[in-house]
Order: C-alpha cells, then sequence, then structure tokens
C-alpha cells in the first residue's frame, strides 16, 4: 500500500523514500513483515508503534545499517545498499565520540574525504549556533547533560548536510521539559534545513506534535497498520481539541495501550 | 537558551585537604610501624646477615651511588662509568626496555588485527589459547639456547611477558567497540575497514590499551629479574651476586632501587594516560 497524501505538504512532493514489501526477521521473531509505505521530498514523518514493531529496523534499513530480507528501500528511486553520507543518522543513545570534543564530533563526517566544505570551521560554528551549543565547543561528552548530547548528535548528523535526516527514538532518555523544547528546535532547524525526517518514536503526542504523517505500526509481525495526515498548524498545542482527537484516533488504532507521556 | 547550568558540577569534596592530609599521615604511620619491626627483627636475630636492619641496608643503598662502576653498552660497545647503583640498572634498563617496547607493540599489533578480524581470530584463536598460559620465564631455556643469556636472551623473555598482558589489552579493547559507534562513523562517510579501525576503533579501546601497557610495565620488572637471577647483568643480578658474598644488605639496597624505578615509571605513565584520555 503506498500511502501518500500531498494535501500536508505546501512543497511540491515526489516520493523520496520508498519502502516496497520489506520482510526481515531475526531467528524466531518477524521484525518486518511485508512493508510498504513511502516518504515524500521534504516531509516530516513519525513512525509509531510498540517495541517489538521493527521500527528501528525499518530505520536501520533506511540508513543501510541493516539489509531487508527480501523487499526494497529505494532513495530517490534507487535502491538503498550500504550507507551513504545522504542519509544522516540521529541514535537513541547518541553514539557520541567519547575521545571527541563536541566540536570533534560535529567536524567528524566533514572530515571524511567525501566532503569538501571551503571552510569546515566557519561550518562547525554555524552549527554549534544552530543547535545552541555556543561556549561548549571544547566539552566533552561526558560533560553534557542527554539533552545537550543529542544537540551534538543532531548537529553531527546535519553537518555533512545530508537530504535525509532518520531519528530513531531521539528524545526517548531526555527529561519532558527539555523535550518540547528540542522539538520547537528539530521543527526550526527542519524549516530552515528542508530535509525529509524519518523520526522514530513509540509515543503518540510526539509523533502528532512533530509530523506531517504519522505511519502507525503494530507488532509481532511488525506491519503498517495505517497512516495519518497531520494538517495542523505549527507550533502545535497539545490542548487543542483537533490535537487531542488525532492523538485519540492514533491511540485507538493502536489498540493496545502504549506509553505516552502526560 | 539556559542549558548551561546543566554541566555545573557537584564536585564539591568538603574538607578534602583533612582528608588527604589523614591518609598522608596513617601511611607514614604504616611505614614507620614497618621500619620498627623491621629493626627489631634483625636486632634479635642471629646470625645477622638473615636479616639485614634498615640503618645497614640505607648505608650500602647510599654505597650504590658513592661508589662507581663501568659497564658496556650493548651494541655501541662503548663502555660507561657511572655509579655502581645506576650503572647496574642502566644494565637491566638495556633489556627491559627493548624486551618490553618490542612486545607491547607486537602484542598490541597482533590483539587489534585479531580483535577486529574475525577470520584471523577464528585462526589463531587456539593456538593464542596454547601458548598463553606460558610462563615468560619458562622460556628462558630457549633463550639460553637460542641467544645466550646475556641481554639479548633476557629481551627475549621480558618480550614474551609483554607481549601477552598487551595482546589481551588490545584484543578486549578492540572487541569492546560498541557497533552504535561504527554505525555513527558509517553513516558519517567512514567506509573502509582500515578508517574505521583507525577513526573509531583505536581510539574507543586506547583506554585499554594503556591499561594493559601499564600492567606490563610491573609485570616486566618481575620478569625481568627472574631473567638476571640466570646470569643476565643488571640489578636482579646484583641481587643474587651480593648475597652469594652475604652481603644481605647490598641485597636488600638493589630490592629498593628496583621498587624505586618501577614506581617512577608508574607514576610517570599514569601522568601520560591521565592526559591521553582526559576524554574519560
Amino acid at each position: 500500500m503506498a500511502l501518500r497524501s500531498n494535501s500536508s505538504t505546501s512543497r511540491e512532493s515526489s516520493e523520496k523514500i520508498t519502502i516496497q514489501n520489506v520482510s526481515r526477521s531475526y531467528e524466531s521473531t518477524q521484525a518486518l513483515a511485508d512493508v510498504s509505505f513511502s516518504v515524500a521530498e521534504g516531509e516530516f514523518c513519525c513512525v509509531v508503534g510498540p517495541s517489538g514493531c521493527g521500527k528501528t529496523t525499518l530505520l536501520r534499513a533506511i540508513a543501510g545499517l541493516d539489509d531487508p530480507d527480501s523487499g526494497s528501500v529505494l532513495v530517490d528511486g534507487n535502491p538503498v545498499s550500504d550507507p551513504g553520507l545522504d542519509r544522516g543518522m540521529v541514535f537513541q543513545e547518541y553514539a557520541l565520540f567519547p575521545w571527541r570534543t563536541v566540536r570533534g564530533n560535529i567536524r567528524f563526517g566533514l572530515d571524511r574525504p567525501a566532503c569538501d566544505c571551503a571552510d569546515c570551521e566557519a561550518r562547525v560554528r554555524e552549527l554549534i549556533d544552530l543547535v545552541g551549543l555556543e561556549g561548549f565547543e571544547d566539552a566533552y561528552p561526558k560533560e553534557l547533560s542527554g539533552g545537550m548530547k543529542q544537540r551534538v548528535g543532531i548537529a553531527r548528523a546535519l553537518a555533512v548536510d545530508p537530504e535525509i535526516l532518520l531519528m530513531d527514538e531521539p528524545f526517548g532518555s531526555v527529561d519532558a521539559r527539555t523535550r518540547d523544547r528540542l522539538h520547537s528546535e528539530l521543527i526550526d532547524i527542519w524549516t530552515q534545513t528542508e530535509q525529509t525526517v524519518v523520526f522514530i518514536t513509540h509515543d503518540i503526542d510526539e509523533a502528532v506534535t512533530l509530523a506531517d504523517h504519522v505511519v502507525v505500526m503494530d507488532a509481532d509481525p511488525g506491519t503498517v497498520q495505517s497512516t495519518f495526515s497531520i494538517n495542523l498548524e505549527r507550533p502545535r498545542e497539545r490542548t487543542s481539541p483537533d490535537f487531542v482527537d488525532l492523538v485519540a484516533q492514533i491511540r485507538d488504532e493502536l489498540g493496545s495501550p502504549v506509553e505516552t507521556t502526560v | 537558551m539556559s542549558t548551561r547550568t546543566d554541566t555545573s558540577s557537584e564536585m564539591v569534596v568538603a574538607g578534602s585537604f583533612e582528608g588527604d592530609l589523614r591518609r598522608y599521615l596513617r601511611g607514614l604511620g604504616g611505614l614507620l610501624v614497618f621500619l620498627v619491626v623491621w629493626w627489631v627483627g634483625a636486632m634479635t636475630t642471629q646470625p645477622s646477615y638473615l636479616v639485614p636492619g634498615p640503618l645497614d641496608s640505607a648505608r650500602a643503598f647510599v654505597d650504590l651511588f658513592t661508589t662507581s662502576t663501568a659497564i658496556v653498552v650493548p651494541v655501541l660497545g662503548s663502555s660507561l662509568v657511572l655509579p655502581t647503583g645506576l650503572a647496574h640498572l642502566a644494565q637491566t634498563l638495556f633489556h627491559y626496555v627493548p624486551g618490553l617496547l618490542l612486545g607491547a607493540g607486537c602484542g598490541i599489533g597482533l590483539g587489534l588485527a585479531m580483535g577486529w578480524n574475525g577470520a584471523l581470530d577464528d585462526w589463531l584463536r587456539p593456538l593464542v589459547r596454547v601458548l598463553r598460559p606460558i610462563p615468560p620465564l619458562a622460556w628462558v631455556v630457549f633463550a639460553i639456547v637460542w641467544f645466550g643469556i646475556h641481554h639479548t636472551g633476557a629481551a627475549f623473555i621480558v618480550f614474551v611477558g609483554a607481549f601477552w598482558i598487551n595482546f589481551y589489552g588490545a584484543y578486549g579493547g578492540v572487541e569492546g567497540v560498541s557497533s552504535d559507534l561504527t554505525d555513527a562513523a558509517s553513516t558519517l562517510g567512514v567506509e573502509r575497514d582500515l578508517s574505521m579501525l583507525k577513526l573509531v576503533a583505536l581510539p574507543s579501546a586506547a583506554p585499554q590499551v594503556l591499561t594493559g601497557f601499564r600492567t606490563s610495565i610491573g609485570r616486566c620488572w618481575m620478569i625481568v629479574v627472574g631473567a638476571e637471577l640466570f646470569g643476565a647483568p643488571g640489578v636482579g643480578y646484583e641481587i643474587i651476586n651480593a648475597s652469594n658474598n652475604l652481603a644481605m644488605d647490598t641485597s636488600v639496597a638493589y630490592m629498593f632501587l628496583i621498587s624505586l624505578a618501577f614506581l617512577c615509571m608508574d607514576v610517570g605513565f599514569r601522568l601520560l594516560e591521565g592526559r591521553v584520555l582526559a576524554w574519560r
């Protein structure tokens, strides 16, 4: 099922990521069973579902870190086989290089031969400004709070200017207040960079706060259950009737109780 | 943005100076008690060479630096006159240092290679299991028949000792590299295996590699003295040599010289380690 609606995005949308009949199993569990959907260029897509529904596997397949057993993942119509600089990834547990400073982490991708920025130092400074880490350029990850670590993770992924940003429950381990702030910052960044974002979460509120589209997955086997278009003005009010209504619809769709933030 | 407060340190240890002072005084007390027990033991034991007293040993220690001895520098072949203690310490270092550095280099090299390359690991793991338990000093027989028990032979034994400790440090370090970090690196453009080893595996394994090396500094002092008891020149040989003349106080002086040499190296390396691993 190709699920796409043009109504939610004002940008001209064409398919950026296409997932076709992807299946993947690990030993006895079927993480993904015949999963298909697509994400339009410039779209913010959230994938929600209970743990074990294969959402991380799906993200890793798009990143090229994990090969599906069958089916294919296409980016711009080309099958994905390896990781590439066109797809940046933000990890749940940050995955910062602990021996590199904030600056060194952000710079990591720029120093690979693949990238040719005219002035890498200026680019790093720009990114540090973008994620609000001025003054922490020379701090090591161990000196940072969870929210700050994830800011570094985002800046590091953005450094090589990927067309697609893949985010695996990036704000799962930060406190609720920090998460709210990171949400609005992420939307600001996304508005500026016009990237295509695939954002994994198990938190329905988070998905409705951020996404143009929410893909709802079911576990065991991991399948796409339905897709919702979120046509609400940003920034979104969690208390607005439309917001509450959408969250309720998605929760009904998921059936079993799924953890949400209060 | 008010995130700056997030990093404010909670480490304000009150009265740490008093704590330090107390620990310092207790340590000093322990040393004093030891000296008294040693002194009383020496006074009451006959014949006196069985337990040389602290004063005699101190005098012998001073003698190590007031007399001088000529030694031959290996490879160069030139002769060198130094205070006796330093001369014999230098003799030890002539095989200790090359043995340690070569052994550490080879051990770290093989450890990294096996930890990183699964096929190589499959090939060599059983062999490692067989060779690893052999105590380095057991190789002394081959050191003698292959190299003769001089600097080269002793260096070989030190090499074996340094090799395994450093091997396991590097092997464990590389095996423990988090897959999150290698995943992150590959999404950031690291494609070749060698780049991954250099940019991710090596820095990530550095703490364990350095701990392995620091352990080998101490272990190799034990081994080197063992090797010298078989006849290689150096402080270990002097311990035996002095005891053959029943100059047990001189043996004790050399024992403390070894302890001092080890302490200096250990402290020096810890300082270096602290600087290199400031990120931990």
